[in-house]
């Protein structure tokens, strides 16, 4: 059980111009925290875990478990297990070998690496493939064996490196549950890295969303949801992605395809501080509804209909001055438009725009 | 049957020109040595054309098998050159391995010039064997060789090497080793390479030791790979007849199995074929029963990846 800080620590790739793959990241994560680091390839989340376990270098700043600066502690003396990608099971050990090798090195007397490793067996439904090498388990197997790996450590921090993204979709959303539930028996801190945002929105306390080794923001799941600090995050966290696009503003609100979408009086105060022409509108294909046709609201013809069955996804275009831009839109499923129909679309509550800066992408606050 | 061939002559054409040349490369002449070691064949009465002269040679049955395993001093003393064969084979391969690895692991980190030492290291395999071998034998010249001039000049003694002692033997397992490590080195590479790095740092996280994770890793790692080696390198090794026969020649205190079958083919009073031959058979035959009860070894430990 431990708190970990990353202290402004930074990761730099020397190279010309030296690549900072983790720049400056500042993040606590509380005692028993279950924290997602997510972002998209290149983000740096890895690079970060890796400092985390030591198996990178931190070349600036510090990082701290449990209230101890280990910046400079070998993995081994840092008390932490990790589940990485591969899994990195050992291929001449049986599942029990693979999972009780830690505390061998440790000098545990057999007797109790043998209850431990039961233990953990029973808790990850491993029981009957004690004996069994890794080449012969499924990959779902595998990935538990990987757990039970980082579980019989009895660790301080638990590091998870995309351990799902071996699975087929349907073992991974089962796994994710018990991935997490297992995290809320064990309590133990954990670190966990993915460039899913169903995953890090539905596993996590806390969603950290780096880009290009830059935190861009650190909060649970629904207030990412909510309040995304800025494009990047507003774009990446929420499926299928948040409309943005730029439009042109007047004194009432953003103007659309004929209509002004009347803003909030904080949005356009900042906006008008900033002396803003334009500002990248941000809608939620889930906050736009279609209306009937005589209705007031953007004109948008449907160019692809995706059905999922409780709902149908909405392509269309709409134009914003001269040009056409793209719009999705959540529907019933039931009852979808069909390709070719011009459709009137309405945002279903002003609350649910999201106002950012057009160049630097920072939200415009509400 | 007929229609047997309708649908497979095309396949049976294709392989038939492999099998004729295995035929009559390889299982003529093996039949053709095993027939020779029932006989008593040799240069005076094997069938001559040139001088018009028909084979005299007569089936002697087991006679040959019988003088050779006696162990007799006139027939090579087989008991006492297969010892020496057994020490030939596996010291060079022994330091084969061991080398070969040891510098695998070298070359299998981040080092600058990487690419060069690799170079040199593969290069005494790229030399032709006789060049080598003649270039050793000045190197081990008791009086003006590198070798004791270096050892006279700090103060050790300089032995004959190639004379009549086991220091012959010493050196042409030296030479022998430097000839065998390249292959051993590059095989051994390439295994190292395979090695996944997660496994090393999952054993990191996990707690290991360089030491430990060399020897819970790297070596089970390996384990496909050294089997193949060393499997290769007893053969080869135990068949290895230039680097003797050019260093040290007919010298007794280097010989082993074939270059005792040699020995016996081209020189000697009469050039004994059917003692040669009893010698070849011999030596396929204990190479034969290593390669499988190695093999039945292997799989017994479960040879898995």
């Amino acid at each position: 059980m431990a708190e970990v800080s990353y202290i402004k620590a930074s990761r730099v790739f020397s190279g010309n111009p030296p690549v900072r793959a983790v720049d400056e990241l500042s993040l606590d994560v509380a005692d028993g925290e279950f924290l997602v680091l997510v972002g998209p390839s290149g983000s740096g989340k890895s690079t970060a875990l890796r400092m985390l376990a030591g198996l990178e270098d931190v070349d600036e700043g510090a990082i701290n478990i449990g209230g101890k600066d280990v910046t400079n502690v070998p993995p081994k003396g840092r008390d932490i297990a990790m589940v990485f990608q591969s899994y990195a099971l050992y291929p001449h050990m049986t599942v029990a070998e693979n999972m009780g090798f830690a505390l061998k090195l440790r000098g545990v007397n057999k007797a109790e690496i043998k209850e431990k490793v039961a233990e953990a067996a029973k808790m990850l439904d491993l029981t009957k493939y004690l004996d069994r090498k890794p080449k012969a388990l499924s990959g779902g197997q595998r990935q538990r064996v990987a757990m039970g790996r980082a579980i019989v450590r009895e660790p301080s921090v638990f590091l998870m490196d995309e351990p799902l993204s071996n699975l087929d979709a349907k073992l991974r959303v089962e796994t994710r549950a018990n991935i997490a539930a297992l995290q809320q028996r064990l309590g133990t801190t954990t670190i966990y890295v993915t460039h899913d945002q169903v995953e890090a929105m539905t596993m996590g306390h806390r969603v950290a969303v780096l880009k290009d080794g830059l935190l861009q923001q650190c909060d649970t799941p629904r207030a990412l949801y909510d309040r995304p600090a800025n494009a990047f995050v507003a774009g990446f966290i929420g499926s299928p992605a948040m409309n943005l696009k730029t439009v042109p503003l007047t004194s009432e609100g953003a103007k659309l395809d004929g209509i002004v979408v009347p803003l909030s009086r904080s949005a356009l105060d900042a906006a008008s501080s900033e002396q803003l022409a334009e500002v990248t509108f941000g809608i939620r294909p889930e906050a736009l509804a279609l209306v009937p046709s005589g209705d007031e609201g953007m004109e948008m013809t449907v160019e692809l209909v995706e059905e999922l069955g409780a709902d149908a996804l909405v392509h269309g275009a709409v134009k914003i001055g001269d040009s056409s831009e793209r719009f999705v839109v959540r529907v019933d499923g039931r009852t979808p438009p069909s390709l070719g129909q011009n459709v009137k679309v309405v945002v279903r509550d002003a609350t649910e725009i999201h106002l950012f800066h057009p160049e630097s992408g920072a939200r415009l606050e509400a | 049957m007929r229609r047997f061939l309708d649908r497979y002559w095309y396949a049976y054409a294709m392989v038939l020109p492999v099998v004729v040349v295995i035929a009559v490369l390889v299982l003529y002449p093996l039949a053709q040595g095993v027939y020779f070691t029932f006989t008593n064949i040799n240069e005076a009465n094997i069938a001559n054309p040139v001088l018009d002269r028909p084979a005299t040679f007569d089936v002697v049955g087991f006679k040959n098998y019988l003088n050779v395993l006696s162990g007799d001093q006139s027939y090579g003393a087989f008991w006492g050159t297969l010892v020496r064969t057994l020490i030939w084979t596996f010291s060079c391969v022994f330091f084969h391995y061991t080398i070969g690895l040891g510098l695998a692991l070298l070359l299998n980190r981040q080092v600058r010039g990487r690419t060069l030492y690799r170079v040199l290291l593969i290069l005494p395999w790229a030399v032709p064997g006789f060049i080598s071998a003649f270039a050793w034998k000045y190197m081990f010249n008791a009086q003006y060789g590198i070798i004791n001039q270096f050892l006279r000049s700090i103060g050790l003694p300089d032995p004959v090497w190639l004379g009549q002692s086991n220091w012959a033997l010493v050196a042409v397992i030296i030479v022998n080793v430097w000839l065998g490590v390249p292959f051993q080195m590059v095989a051994l590479l390439g295994g190292l390479q395979s090695i996944p790095g997660d496994l090393y740092e999952a054993a990191e996280v996990d707690g290991a030791t360089p030491w430990q994770r060399f020897v819970h890793v790297t070596l089970p790692g390996l384990r496909s790979v050294s089997s193949t080696v060393i499997l290769l390198g007893i053969i080869w090794t135990f068949n290895m007849f230039p680097v003797i026969y050019l260093i040290a020649d007919k010298n007794p205190n280097t010989r082993i199995l074939v270059t005792y079958a040699f020995e016996r083919f081209f020189s000697g009073a009469s050039r004994d074929y059917a003692v040669a031959s009893t010698y070849g058979v011999l030596i396929l035959s204990l190479l034969l029963v290593f390669a499988s009860v190695y093999r039945r070894a292997l799989r017994k430990q479960g040879e898995v990846w």
